[in-house]
């Protein structure tokens, strides 16, 4: 397929913040670029939350995993249209298991959802299986970066770092699933790496709602430890528009562009 | 080989291959008149770590245990100190600032040093860390690979904070962590009890927890290396 250039932004300048946060308005700084911020979607895969995934035919409520989507759908589509970095993430591990872990690999058999594994949607947690994909609600588009990740931090043995870096991001905002698990490890990755961070309650979930709203809480803890708490409408709620400054080149819009005439080889 | 009852199933470990990580247990979190306690924080819990904790590396020591101790903090000149975590928070408490023990969260400065207590013995490491995580951008893991330590007993503070980060840091690298659930402690009983159900949620998502106890009583005599 041809890639397609993005709709570029009509306005020069977009800014984002302060948005509405707990506990301090989001961002420290008191607002910045679009193009300085990524949309962090982590982990919406078929087996986490799709219908007929593995979470799914284990019995469990995919509802509550479910719940973020719509307001994560808006929040990328809000990302897209002003410019922000939008990054997916995957867990999952090669087909031959090389990386993964022998204790992950031990304790996922001891609860009866070995790794690697045959599961409803393919083999369990393994990349190009169905289960792997991303539901199609939060599907990236042609351009968008996907960062596979062995482990629950997108950090971690990816090379997530390097391409915020190159892309001249300075500030992360944090959607996916769970908020406890995966979302809380890549959003303390983030920190200690100086990313200005704000989790999404609307736009994350987890199997137990107990653990979701502690885990939200622990980040509002002593002056915002790991960041902040907010939701989507607060962060459109909080871009502004403007034609003054230099013109507008989202890092999204010059991923793209370096992309024009690409064939994808898929 | 060693067994551990722990939840969310029972911890095996080797001594060889094993270390006690003993996390930011500072004067400035733990002591009253600290700075964790200028915040408003109760020292109290985790002034109630200390005692088990001492036993645990008493024996940790006889035992020819690996020891490592960890602490949060930055160089004087605030070079390694992210703008946001710098400029968070109440301008008279920030890091750097003038503390009752010392400049806040700087290094060299008394209240940044380890409680005299558990007090490191010449030869243990100690990990000087800029975040809450103890793998980024510190030698820790390098020195884990080096001694050829695959699983980790953790303690220190603060459970969800600190402990929690370099457990899953631990966890994504393929470590085996045991968290002694009463040598880590929180400023919030509440986080207490989650941070510690969290880790051994779902099969033991990021490992294992049990009690102090149930550790030393591994640690029999038979078990000695002569």
């Amino acid at each position: 397929m041809t890639v397609e250039t993005p709709l570029a932004p009509p306005f020069a300048r977009v800014r984002i913040g302060p948005v509405a946060a707990n506990p301090y308005p989001w961002p420290y700084d008191g607002a910045v670029d679009a193009a300085k911020v990524a949309l962090v979607c982590i982990d919406w895969q078929v087996d986490f939350c799709g219908p007929g995934g593995y979470v799914d035919r284990m019995g469990y409520d995919i509802g509550l995993t479910r719940a973020g989507l719509p307001a994560t759908a808006s929040m990328l589509a809000h990302a897209r249209a002003t410019g922000m970095l939008v990054i997916h993430t995957r867990e999952g591990h090669s087909p031959n298991l090389s990386d993964l872990p022998a204790n992950k690999r031990w304790r996922s058999a001891r609860i009866g959802a070995e790794i690697g594994g045959a599961g409803p949607c393919g083999r369990i947690l393994v990349r190009g299986e169905p289960g792997w994909e991303i539901v199609p609600e939060v599907a990236p588009i042609p351009g968008e970066v996907i960062v596979d990740k062995p482990g629950k931090g997108a950090f971690y043995a990816t090379d997530l770092d390097l391409v915020l870096r190159t892309n001249g991001i300075t500030h992360v905002v944090l959607t996916g699933i769970t908020t406890d698990v995966c979302v809380h490890t890549t959003m303390r990755e983030a920190n200690d790496r100086g990313y200005e961070c704000v989790i999404l309650s609307d736009c994350t979930g987890a199997t137990d709602p107990g653990n979701h709203a502690s885990a939200l809480h622990m980040v509002t803890m002593q002056g915002g430890v790991f960041g902040c708490v907010s939701d989507s409408a607060s962060v459109i709620d909080a871009t502004s528009y403007s034609t003054d400054g230099p013109p507008h080149r989202s890092a999204a819009a010059l991923i793209h562009e370096s992309r024009v005439g690409w064939e994808d080889p898929s | 080989m060693s067994i551990v009852d722990a939840e969310p199933y029972a911890f095996t470990f080797d001594l060889a291959s094993t270390a006690l990580v003993i996390i930011d247990m500072q004067r400035d979190f733990v002591e009253p008149g600290g700075f964790g306690e200028t915040l408003g924080n109760d020292v109290s819990h985790l002034q109630a770590v200390v005692p088990p904790l001492r036993s645990v590396l008493a024996r940790a020591r006889e035992v020819g245990l690996t020891v490592i101790h960890t602490r949060e903090g930055h160089v004087p000149d605030l070079s390694d100190c992210p703008p946001a975590k710098l400029t968070r928070g109440e301008p008279t408490l920030r890091i750097g600032a003038p503390g009752p023990k010392g400049r806040i969260l700087v290094r060299g400065e008394y209240g940044h040093d380890i409680i005299d207590e558990l007090a490191p013995l010449p030869g243990e490491p100690v990990i000087d860390k800029p975040g809450k995580g103890s793998f980024h951008g510190t030698s820790f893991g390098a020195l884990l690979e080096e001694r050829g330590i695959t699983s980790l007993i953790v303690t220190g503070v603060t459970t969800e904070v600190c402990v929690h980060t370099t457990v899953r840091e631990a966890n994504d690298r393929g470590y085996e962590c045991l968290v002694l659930s009463d040598c880590v402690g929180s400023y919030f009983p509440e986080f207490q009890r989650v941070g510690l159900a969290m880790i051994a949620a779902q099969g033991g998502i990021f490992g294992w927890v049990t009690p102090s106890c149930a550790f030393l009583s591994s640690l029999a005599p038979s078990e000695v290396p002569a």
